[in-house]
């Protein structure tokens, strides 16, 4: 089934990596005809997938609260996945994300329970000019149906995060979406868009309506041939999460933990430990291709596996990226077509972007000071069908579970929670391991939600309500 | 060395006794026990238990079904024993909770034989069990977890110069720290081996079920294709409806769950009705106890390495199957390895359950039907609100590796070898 990629909204076709100034505007959704009016202007205004933007794009998601204010029935929310209708700040959910204690929902700046978000306008343009005047263009439109929350700036780090690291290097080979990429590899469309098949072969359940409910005509077809529309068709759901880091503190644990005998710092050891948390050197080449040193051919490199390096001698079993994406490492048999069949089933699309000034390693080790203290992070934004099985499972079983792949106490050492449990790194080798102990966690939730990026018929259809 | 044994009981709540019974269950725990009314670490060699109360219900045909109070437990001692401890080291808090079920004595009348004699009329048998590896007590993976913490201490502290890496010289200094430290010495030999008597025993079941399935061979053979024939007619017109489960259920579910680094599943389901399921479903869990018994007893379910026991029990005269299990990990996470590992072994089971998923030829499809099977495992879930875990910090792949860490310190070892033990650490 070819994608519908006129229907698609542009950011699962592409991250707009040429459009590098960016704007979130988190709404909150009020009289109900005014905002379905806005809703209506947005299905006309809103980039598709199938359309390169020369020079702007913009695109809405709406969170489940947001569905509601629209007025769509209670039942038809229902129909959504469980995760999404519940949101990310529901109770219970942050023992499954690791937002606990100071990265409760109580504790974010939004998304939590006492500042519910109903929708997010993503702004993408060339320059700072050109996103002002979309931004402006934008908030005449809103009228009295939205107003503007909370306004997340954003900036160009070219290429690195703040850490200093090379990022988005590994994305997933999407069928219908540009690149091929090794059948092993490369992933159903269904797995990032919902009326397609997926990893299993199957349709990702969702809001699947009666024809009746659709009295404008305005939905698809829904893909089980029942003769009913799907409102979820062409549409996916977006995971928006604020990840505030703490540069100064990540490179100052580092230092300490890597002093010579005498006292003074090991600049040589402190990189080769960064490295070995991050799983790739700074400029991205990575640890089980170059695992002695950076390397400037291998700077892009995706196309590895661990099974080779099973016991983690070159990049530790613990390392960042080894777990966001195991590739060929874990059961049954790594290596084996089947376990990459099963890393497939896991997979998102990243779409976020950096905020705040970069700090360099000189500074962050001298600390203090203005520069310092200024937030800076991700807006971690990714694309999946299936919230539980991809962002979700990803995130508990791969990054935050202390018991990945064998290991005690290990959570990931560059973003996950280290209390009450997961604050060891343990460094494999040929002989016996090292382990760093108590590592903090340099990484903290500022907000966060789970929001439907709509098909752009459906977008229509929620205007259309009455 | 003992093996482990299991104990299930199953005993029906009065009539109007389901929500005193109810919020007292829930006064014991939030996912996991607290230790009020029952204190599950006061028995001897328990490794898991749990209480749940199934609630009032009607069969497929609509007839009502009583409200249950199930007990089940796995332990290193006899069954016996297990019970005897139940009744006398917890007997004001099985009085409260057996005291909402029929049959069970006024508390006036109750002496401590007519306690005993009372719960055991409740207890039942299961038809098949699964324990991740026989013969591991509590006592070896508390003791090997705590070896390991010392050793993996010990080697941080030691000076970390060029020479730290060493696997031979590691070992040797482990040895060391082991030999000169009482409360270590008995890591220096291997675990006690299961009984001769237990492994006797097990070999002539072996045998004995193998001749038995040699006897029967071509009898099975002559009935193969009438069973194949009536199986894809029943799988053809079974009803497969996909039930989405309700929120607050899955809510309810949630609240219980990922409070350790194991979780407890409990659910329980129709059997579907007429006489063919029946007996394919005896057949099969039959032969389920037989192949975990003697073959996926030791560390691996047909790749599934996560469950530390598991149990499936009929109930309601083979109306109804509970199936109850603690593994590792997120539920999402369990069910993905179900779908993804073992999906045929979970259709030969389940597809005989009411509303799962269709599959064919007893093995295909079924559980692959990924959305489908995941809300009928939700669907047909029971909240576990008091569970126990004796060691509730430690994965399967931890235990097993601590028990590699142990094996490694007796014994002479080739340098090749200690190369490879150190990987343990």
């Amino acid at each position: 089934m070819n994608p519908e990629l006129h229907d698609v909204q542009g950011l699962v076709a592409r991250g707009y990596g040429t459009l590098p100034a960016a704007r979130f505007l988190l709404m909150g959704l009020e009289d109900r005809p005014s905002a379905r009016a806005w809703a209506g202007s947005l299905a006309d205004a809103v980039s598709p997938g199938d359309e390169r933007p020369q020079d702007r794009a913009l695109n809405v998601a709406f969170s489940s609260t947001g569905l509601q204010r629209l007025g769509l029935a209670p039942e038809i929310i229902a129909l959504f996945s469980h995760e999404f209708v519940e949101g990310m700040a529901a109770p219970d959910r942050g023992r499954i994300l690791g937002d606990l204690d100071r990265d409760a929902p109580e504790q974010w700046d939004w998304g939590g329970p006492a500042q519910p978000v109903d929708a997010v306008l993503l702004l993408y343009a060339k320059g700072a000019q050109g996103l002002d005047a979309l931004e402006a263009e934008q908030t005449r439109s809103l009228g009295t149906g939205a107003r503007i929350v909370r306004k997340l700036e954003t900036s160009d780090l070219q290429g690195s995060e703040p850490f200093g690291f090379r990022d988005g290097i590994s994305q997933p080979f999407v069928e219908g979406l540009s690149k091929a990429g090794p059948p092993a590899t490369t992933l159903r469309f269904g797995e990032f868009v919902l009326g397609y098949p997926n990893e299993y072969g199957r349709y990702t359940d969702g809001p699947v309506l009666d024809r009746a409910q659709d009295p404008g005509g305005l939905l698809g077809a829904a893909p089980d041939d029942s003769g009913r529309v799907d409102l979820g068709r062409n549409g996916t759901y977006l995971v928006f999460r604020q990840l505030s880091q703490d540069v100064g503190g990540f490179w100052r644990f580092l230092d300490q933990a890597t002093r010579r005998a005498d006292g003074s710092s090991d600049p040589d050891r402190r990189l080769r430990l960064a490295a070995k948390m991050v799983g790739r050197w700074p400029n991205g080449s990575p640890l089980a291709l170059a695992p002695e040193a950076p390397n400037e051919d291998l700077a892009g490199a995706n196309d590895f596996g661990y099974h080779v390096d099973a016991r983690g001698v070159q990049c530790p079993v613990g390392a960042h990226i080894r777990r966001a994406n195991p590739r060929d490492s874990l059961d049954p048999r790594p290596g084996s077509d089947r376990s990459l069949a099963i890393n497939r089933r896991h997979r998102i699309l990243r779409r976020g972007r950096k905020y705040g000034t970069p700090l360099g390693v000189d500074e962050a080790l001298r600390g203090g000071g203005q520069a310092e203290a200024d937030e800076r992070g991700l807006h971690f934004i990714c694309l999946n069908a299936n919230i539980a099985r991809q962002f979700e499972f990803v995130h508990s079983t791969w990054l935050n579970n202390p018991k990945f792949a064998g290991l005690y106490d290990d959570s990931d050492p560059l973003v996950s929670p280290s209390h009450p449990y997961g604050g060891t790194f343990t460094i494999q080798s040929e002989g016996v391991r090292k382990r760093v102990r108590d590592v903090p966690r340099f990484v903290s939730v500022r907000g966060g939600a789970y929001f439907f990026l709509p098909g752009i018929a459906a977008i229509r259809y929620l205007a259309s309500l009455t | 060395m003992p093996h482990q044994a299991a104990l299930t009981i199953v005993a029906p709540v009065r009539p109007g006794q389901s929500e005193s019974l109810g919020a007292l269950l829930a006064s014991m725990g939030d996912g996991v026990a607290n230790g009020s009314v029952v204190d599950f670490g006061a028995f001897t060699g328990v490794h898991f238990a749990r209480f749940i109360l199934v609630d009032e219900t009607r069969d497929l045909r609509g007839e009502p079904l009583q409200a249950l109070l199930i007990y089940m437990s796995d332990f290193d001692v006899s069954s016996r024993q297990h019970l005897s401890e139940l009744v006398e080291k917890a007997a004001a808090g099985i009085d409260r909770l057996f005291g909402h079920c029929e049959g069970y004595p006024d508390a006036a009348t109750l002496t401590p034989e007519i306690r005993l004699a009372s719960l055991r009329r409740y207890v039942i048998s299961e038809q098949a069990r699964y324990v991740n590896t026989i013969g591991r007590t509590v006592r070896q993976v508390r003791s090997e977890a705590e070896l390991r913490e010392r050793v993996e201490g010990f080697l941080d502290g030691r000076p970390q110069d060029d020479g730290a890496g060493d696997p031979v010289a590691a070992r040797a200094a482990v040895q060391k720290l082991a030999a000169g430290d009482e409360s270590l010495r008995w890591a220096l030999e291997p675990p006690e081996g299961l009984g001769i008597g237990f492994r006797l025993k097990e070999l002539a079941h072996l045998v004995g079920g193998i001749l038995l399935v040699l006897i029967l061979l071509p009898l099975l053979l002559l009935i193969a294709p009438v069973f194949l024939v009536l199986l894809r007619l029943h799988e053809r017109s079974d009803p497969a409806p996909h039930v989405r489960p309700p929120p607050e259920l899955v809510r309810e579910l949630a609240a219980l769950e990922d409070h350790l680094v194991q979780n407890p599943f409990t659910a329980i389901g129709f059997v579907k009705p007429g006489l063919f399921r029946r007996a394919t479903l005896t057949v099969v869990l039959m032969a389920i106890n037989f192949t975990t018994r003697h073959v996926f007893n030791h560390g691996n379910l047909a790749g599934v390495k996560t469950i530390h026991f598991a149990r499936w029990v009929v109930l309601d005269g083979w109306r109804r199957v509970i199936f109850a299990s603690n593994y590792d990990g997120s539920l999402e996470s369990y069910m993905d390895d179900f779908i993804d590992k073992i999906s045929w072994g979970l259709n030969i089971v389940f597809s005989n359950g009411y509303g799962f998923p269709r599959a064919r030829w007893l093995v295909f499809d079924g559980a692959t039907d990924e959305l489908a099977f995941k809300d009928f495992l939700r669907l047909h879930q029971v909240p576990t609100r008091v569970w126990y875990s004796a060691y509730g910090r430690l994965t399967n792949a931890n235990i097993a590796n601590n028990a590699r860490i142990r094996a490694g310190l007796h014994g002479d070892q080739t340098a090749e070898q200690t190369k490879k033990w150190v990987e343990a650490l």
